[in-house]
């Protein structure tokens, strides 16, 4: 049986769930000329988030039923704790024909698939790690993040009846708020470990680098804006230039100069080590709460 | 004797070295439209850097000597091992009523003023990601350069990133931090997604997911004005994979091997100064 295809002229979309992570993978679709915001709604009665929404064209239904029943494509954004209930309660009204999404954290899609009765799933996991008390905090400062900036980590997983062209169309959806990648669900603790804990990690390494540099003369204001600035300029050349981080890292170390006697100090202490060692405990304790 | 102020409307820039350097400031400038194309100008004899800057508007001159009588304000984005000559050549033309600007590493405001005769001079130190729109770059104002000088310049490193104002003696300890930080972070970036790649994630998935984690946490400690640790903590939940991986970072002095890297960079920095 072949899945109907979502016609990308004229699908609506529609939001299940109208917190924070909502309203920015809203806003970043209108911003970013995707849909136009008629073709979105969601549901709410609490006024401030409806004129949240209102507020840049989207529409705001009552009840999540006629969410479901206006859109082609529907988005569970709401919390991980009450997923589980809000997709049983809406089974009925999940045809074959809709395309459904999950943002939830460590929500597997084998769980979404019988909930929803339909294989038609896709899951996208934002860089949150799989410990469900930290799903909350880690969600609003990850939307915090969202409206500053799309340049948020995220990678779907296709389930068992989503096609190519799902995949595409909610790659382009997503794309207005970040990046994102494809991947086999049962990469998630190792996803988990890099991109999900990874943030902190830099924060540690940019707190250390401003220490550097009050340790060699600077203010402290001064050291860790250089700090935080660096590692944004130095991660953007990366992100933009194609080019692979070894060969940025040749191209600045001229010979005898300031920036190898830098980097001499990192290698002979095996700093590369200490960071695969991070990834590498991060992704085991990930694996250690799936079982 | 006052100082005759640049015309901010009307004030012509030219580049003293047509290289990577001067290419990336230049695009910054005119795509964040700080200044028309129009008002800037460079040299060059090779036709590949002739179209580089041609190509978005600037008008190139043959000739060093026709790009400082067109401007007010000029950059010398040489090679630190010529600019003494290359502004020793252009002394005759280099008047009080222009403003002069030299991103040459490592090359004093002392030396830049004696070689130019004028003490209306700035010293900036960029940084590499110029070439991305986010360096993070330091200047520092000559003996005679005014605070509306100062202003101009922010402005117009401003389009190519973040910059400071800071006292020259600092500029080793600056070179040291952001001059040679970008490869440290390359570093980091590469061990990443080793890192990923030994969890089981695929090398394309692991790389791309590095480079983005280390930017977007970098966009949150510059946006949110939240202390780092802070964010860290906001992170690291009770038992969690965060702290795991945090625990590996710390039990084996992490910080202090990057504290290192900044201490030994700077003091190579001070041992080219002598």
């Amino acid at each position: 049986m072949t899945t109907a295809p979502i016609q990308l002229d004229t699908y609506k979309l529609g939001f299940i769930g109208a917190g924070k992570m909502a309203e920015s993978i809203a806003r970043g679709v209108v911003q970013s000329g995707v849909l136009h915001p008629s073709r979105i709604s969601t549901a709410h009665s609490n006024p401030l988030r409806r004129s949240a929404f209102e507020s840049f064209g989207v529409k705001v239904f009552s009840q999540n039923q006629q969410v479901v029943e206006d859109s082609d494509v529907v988005i569970f954004s709401v919390k991980p704790q009450v997923v589980k209930d809000v997709v049983l309660q809406l089974q009925p009204l999940l045809s074959k024909k809709k395309l459904l999404v999950s943002v939830a954290a460590g929500v597997k899609l084998k769980d979404l698939q019988t909930w929803a009765g339909s294989e038609r799933f896709v899951r996208v996991m934002p860089n949150t790690p799989a410990a469900v008390g930290e799903a909350a905090t880690v969600l609003f400062f990850l939307c915090t993040l969202f409206f500053h900036c799309a340049c948020f980590c995220l990678v779907m997983s296709l389930g068992g009846a989503a096609t190519e062209a799902d995949g595409e169309l909610i790659s382009k959806l997503f794309g207005s708020v970040g990046k994102i990648w494809k991947a086999d669900e049962k990469l998630f603790d190792a996803i988990t470990g890099l991109s999900g804990s990874g943030p902190a990690y830099v924060y540690i390494a940019i707190e250390a680098l401003a220490d550097g540099g009050v340790a060699a003369g600077l203010p402290r204001e001064l050291a860790l804006g250089l700090a935080s600035q660096t590692v944004l300029g130095a991660a953007s050349m990366v992100c933009q230039s194609g080019k692979h981080p070894g060969q940025l890292k040749d191209e600045v170390a001229s010979p005898g100069g300031t920036t190898i006697a830098g980097i001499h100090e990192l290698e002979k202490d095996g700093f590369r080590g200490l960071l695969m060692n991070a990834v590498v405990a991060a992704a085991k304790r990930s694996r250690e709460f799936s079982n």
